[in-house]
């Protein structure tokens, strides 16, 4: 699968999704016009990609300073398809990156956080 | 009254307000960007806590995106390349201790009782209650009766320092006029 590398923009992350490594990140700020039109190409790709996977590691590091309510929906799709390749035997980690001083993104990792059973869910206070 | 006079009439009984941006109009996502970037901009010139300046943001950008998606009151025939143009008003403004984000715009009056369902619902929620809606909502799980409560009320109840406020007044026989306030 080829590697997909979105730069970021005001309105959308950056999308980085290395299949080789199965390391995979958000970065920025999310609150696309068109919701599906933005996430829909590399969610697929990556949802294909952890399906096939029965083994070994995979890394996603969210590193977002904003995301709305519908984006919100994408990040529980995330989450959900992550802690579904962790319960396939392969070993999943999480990282929830914030601000330190961002009560409300911390608080986002520590509600999406304790559905996940099978991943490993890091949070991940940031002084950036 | 001149035309000066008249104006600033307006500007003064928004201002008696608090207000500090308002607009009313036809929305945009072009013009959703535009604002939102110049009311970050203020809050941060104000030094407004990080905390309450993201918590403004994000409300203003829910209840934008509220009227460009959902007013009744848009232009019919557009394009596919061309944005949606929604008619609606918000005013992002300050009192002594708070920041509020009222927004307002027309709704057809079959969907009153269903709106005043979902925020009457989504007030009657405590913290806890707020986050397991929140949760079923983005999982798709939304519970019987609520039928698709709109997870930006939510979001916006669970940013908010109290309950929304909202209101409706009927226009006509098709209308009503809808107005919520949240404040952070």
């Amino acid at each position: 699968m080829e590697n997909i590398r979105i730069e970021r923009t005001d309105r959308t992350p950056e999308v980085n999704f290395d299949f080789t490594d199965n390391r995979f990140a958000l970065r920025g700020e999310s609150y696309p016009e068109d919701v599906p039109a933005f996430f829909g190409p590399p969610f697929s790709a990556l949802e294909h990609h952890l399906k096939g996977l029965q083994t070994g590691q995979v890394t996603f590091s969210f590193e977002m300073i904003y995301f709305n309510s519908t984006s919100a929906k994408v990040v529980m799709k995330l989450l959900g398809l992550l802690e579904e390749t962790a319960g396939r035997g392969v070993a999943v980690t999480v990282n929830w990156c914030f601000k330190a001083d961002d009560d409300n993104m911390r608080e986002l990792g520590e509600e999406f956080g304790e559905d996940m059973e099978t991943a490993t869910f890091h949070m991940c206070p940031t002084d950036k | 009254m001149s035309l000066a006079r008249n104006h600033y009439r307006i500007r003064e009984l928004l201002h008696d307000q608090g207000v500090i941006f308002c607009y009313s109009g036809y929305m945009t996502e072009a013009i959703l960007s535009g604002l939102g970037q110049a009311i970050k901009q203020k809050l941060a010139i104000e030094e407004t806590d990080a905390n309450t300046a993201r918590g403004v943001f994000s409300v203003f950008v829910e209840q934008m995106q509220n009227i460009i998606r959902y007013s009744a009151e848009r232009e019919p025939d557009m394009k596919p390349e061309e944005s949606v143009l929604s008619y609606g008003t918000l005013t992002v403004g300050r009192n002594a201790d708070n920041f509020f984000v009222t927004c307002g715009n027309k709704v057809a009056r079959g969907d009153v009782s269903r709106l005043q369902e979902q925020l009457a619902l989504i007030g009657s929620l405590d913290r806890d209650g707020l986050l397991a809606l929140y949760k079923q909502i983005l999982k798709g799980e939304t519970p019987e009766g609520s039928r698709g409560a709109g997870v930006g009320f939510v979001d916006i109840a669970r940013r908010a320092s109290r309950p929304i406020e909202f209101d409706f007044f009927d226009l006509d026989t098709q209308h009503a006029f809808f107005s919520l306030r949240a404040t952070i």
